[in-house]
C-alpha cells in the first residue's frame, strides 16, 4: 500500500490523501474507488481516523480510496461566496478530474459520516459514475410508524416521567441562552430531499451497485427507530438486493469507543467484498467466500 | 499555502505540512507538535491556523502527526512514548533540511507539550520551547483518560459482552499498548526542568494554576478547552488564544 497527498482543483485549493493498494493491475484500475467526504469541521481523518483505518483496510483489500477535506475543512481552502451545495458540487468535479487524472476513467462509492452522508447522497443523484454509497448516519425520513412508536414510548416508559422531573430540576441551573441551542440531530444539516435521497438508490439500482447505511444512537434519538424504516423512506425496487441496512443503538455517532471503530471497520471491509465478487468472477477464479474476504493477503 | 509530504524511513513514515514564510527568508523553523488521542482531531483547526499565522509572521513551521495518529502510519498500538520523541526529532531534521533554517522553535500541546520537553531537554538544537497547557506529568494525564473512558462506558450501559471486556481496556476509546501505558506512567515532570528555563514559555487556558515547572514565562488566556473530558466540539481559533500562541513563539 502506498499512500500520495494531493493538492488538487483550482489553484490547488483541495486536499487529500490517496491510497493505492499494492494489487494486481487488472483489479487496479477495474474497482471503484472509495471517497471519504469530510464530515462538518472534522478534516480527512475522521473521528479518531475512522478514514484512515477504512482506507487502508480497504487497501489491504485491492480498493484505492481518497481521503478528501472539502473546501473550507482542514487543509482545503474555502469557496468564499457558494452555498454549501454549490461548493460541495465544486469539489467534487475537481475530486473526479483528479482521480481520472491518475488512475483514468474511474467508477466511485461515495461515503462520508453525517453531513459526509448527506452529501454522497446529494452527488450520487447526479452522477452515474458512482457504484456505491457508505452512509454513516444518513438522513432518513420519519413515517407513522416512528410517530406513533415515539408517541407510546413517550408515554409509557415511566423512564421518561422520572427524565422530565430531573429536566425540570436542572433547567434552572442552566442559563436560558444554553437552553435554547439545544436542537436535534437534522436541525443543523443541509440534508437531501426525499426525491434526492431516491435519485441516489436509483442510480445505484441502475448500476448493480452496493449501499451500505449505518444508523446508531445520533440517528435513533432523532429519527430513525426501527430497522428498515430507510428502506420504506427509499422505496426503491429490490432495495433488500443491494441495500445492506444496519441500525446500531448501541453506538455513539462518532464511533468515540474503539471496539465500535473496529466492528464497523470490519462490517464495511466485509460489504466491500461484494465489489470483488465480478473481479473475481471476470478473471475465472474461484475463491471461497472467506477468500474473497481476506484477499489478496 | 503549504506542502504536504511523508517523510521519514519506510516503516515509520510520518505525515507532514510544510508552511514555508510568506515574506521573507525567514530565519526561524517552528515545528508544531500536536497533542495526543480525543485532543489531537480537537486542535487539527487551530494548529494549522497557527502555522499559516506564524509563516505571514516570516517563520518555517513544520505541522506533523506522530507514528499511529492523524495520516501517519502505524498503529497506536504498536508505539511507545520514545517513538514519538523520536518522532519530534526527525520532524526537526525534516523541517530543517526543508528550510535550511538552523533556529529551532517547538510548540507543544498538553502531552505533546511533556513529550516535546524531553525532546527538548536532551537535543542543543531547540531555541525556544512554547507550552500551551502542558499535562502535569504522565501519571496525571493518564488518570485524565481513564477518566474519559469511565465516562464514555457510562454512556453506553449497552455494550455487548466481549466488546464491554475490551472497552474497558481503552484509554479515552483508544486502544494502546501496555507498553505504552508503563511509559506515560514514567513520564515525569523533570522532563519539563530538563529545559533551560529561559528557553521556556507557557500559555495556559486552565484555570489550574498549578503548573509543572516553576519561574517561566507564563500567560494566561480565558478561554475553556475543557481538556481532559469527553467533548469532541474543535478548539476554535479565538483570536486572544492565538495571539498569545503566535507572540510566545514569535517574541525576540
Amino acid at each position: 500500500m502506498t499512500e500520495e497527498p494531493l493538492q488538487f482543483g483550482e489553484g490547488g485549493r483541495l486536499f487529500g490523501i490517496l491510497t493505492l493498494p499494492i494489487a494486481p493491475p487488472h483489479t487496479q484500475h477495474s474497482l471503484p474507488v472509495f471517497v471519504f467526504l469530510s464530515a462538518g469541521l472534522l478534516h480527512r481523518v475522521g473521528p479518531a481516523r475512522l478514514h484512515v483505518r477504512l482506507a487502508r483496510a480497504l487497501a489491504q483489500m485491492g480498493f484505492s480510496s481518497l481521503r478528501v477535506d472539502l473546501a473550507g475543512v482542514g487543509d482545503s481552502l474555502q469557496r468564499p461566496g457558494l452555498t454549501n451545495q454549490q461548493s460541495v458540487a465544486a469539489d467534487y468535479a475537481e475530486i473526479v478530474t483528479v482521480l481520472e487524472s491518475r488512475l483514468g476513467r474511474v467508477s466511485m462509492v461515495l461515503g462520508g459520516l453525517c453531513a459526509g452522508a448527506d452529501n454522497a447522497i446529494r452527488l450520487t443523484a447526479t452522477d452515474r459514475r458512482v457504484v456505491g454509497m457508505l452512509l454513516l448516519d444518513p438522513v432518513c425520513f420519519s413515517n407513522e410508524g416512528l410517530n406513533t412508536r415515539a408517541l407510546l414510548a413517550r408515554h409509557v416508559d415511566p423512564r421518561r416521567y422520572i427524565a422530565w422531573v430531573r429536566r425540570r430540576l436542572n433547567a434552572a441551573a442552566i442559563p436560558l441562552r444554553e437552553r435554547w441551542k439545544r436542537v436535534d440531530g437534522l436541525t443543523l444539516r443541509d440534508v437531501p430531499t426525499v426525491e434526492q435521497l431516491r435519485a441516489a438508490f436509483e442510480v445505484i439500482r441502475e448500476r448493480d451497485g452496493r449501499v451500505l447505511s449505518v444508523f446508531t444512537q445520533h440517528a435513533f434519538h432523532g429519527y430513525y427507530d426501527r430497522f428498515g424504516q430507510l428502506e420504506r423512506a427509499v422505496a426503491v425496487e429490490n432495495y433488500a438486493r443491494f441495500c445492506t441496512e444496519l441500525f446500531w443503538p448501541d453506538v455513539e455517532h462518532t464511533y468515540m469507543l474503539d471496539v465500535h471503530r473496529r466492528r464497523l471497520i470490519e462490517e464495511v471491509t466485509r460489504w466491500a467484498a461484494g465489489f470483488l465478487r465480478p473481479q473475481l468472477d471476470a478473471v475465472g477464479n474461484e475463491r471461497t467466500e472467506h477468500d474473497v474476504r481476506s484477499w489478496p493477503a | 499555502m503549504h506542502e504536504a509530504f511523508f517523510f521519514g524511513p519506510g516503516d515509520r513514515q510520518l505525515f507532514g505540512s510544510y508552511h514555508p514564510p510568506v515574506h521573507g527568508n525567514g530565519q526561524v523553523l517552528t515545528v508544531l507538535c500536536p497533542p495526543l488521542f480525543l485532543d489531537h482531531t480537537r486542535t487539527q483547526l487551530i494548529l494549522r491556523r497557527v502555522a499559516t499565522c506564524l509563516a505571514e509572521k516570516g517563520q518555517h513551521v513544520l505541522r506533523f502527526d506522530y507514528r499511529g495518529t492523524g495520516d501517519s502510519f502505524a498503529d497506536l498500538e504498536d508505539v511507545v512514548v520514545s517513538d514519538w520523541i523520536a518522532d519530534i526529532e526527525l520532524a526537526v531534521q525534516e523541517g530543517r533540511a526543508a528550510s535550511g533554517s538552523r533556529k529551532v522553535r517547538l510548540l507543544g500541546v498538553r502531552a505533546g507539550a511533556l513529550v516535546a520537553a524531553r525532546f527538548a531537554s536532551a537535543s542543543a538544537d531547540v531555541d525556544r520551547l512554547v507550552l500551551w497547557d502542558p499535562v502535569r506529568d504522565g501519571a496525571a494525564y493518564l488518570e485524565e483518560l481513564r477518566g474519559v473512558q469511565t465516562t464514555l462506558l457510562e454512556r453506553h450501559p449497552r455494550l455487548r459482552r466481549p466488546e464491554r471486556s475490551e472497552a474497558i481496556r481503552e484509554c479515552a476509546g483508544y486502544r494502546i499498548s501496555e507498553r505504552l501505558l508503563g511509559d506515560f506512567g514514567g513520564l515525569s515532570a523533570r522532563a519539563y526542568s530538563g529545559v533551560p528555563r529561559d528557553k521556556v514559555r507557557i500559555v495556559s487556558t486552565s484555570s489550574d494554576k498549578r503548573l509543572p515547572i516553576e519561574a517561566v514565562s507564563h500567560d494566561v488566556v480565558q478561554v475553556a478547552c475543557q481538556w481532559g473530558t469527553d467533548v469532541e466540539d474543535l478548539i476554535m481559533p479565538q483570536p486572544e488564544l492565538l495571539d498569545r500562541l503566535i507572540s510566545g513563539l514569535t517574541a525576540p
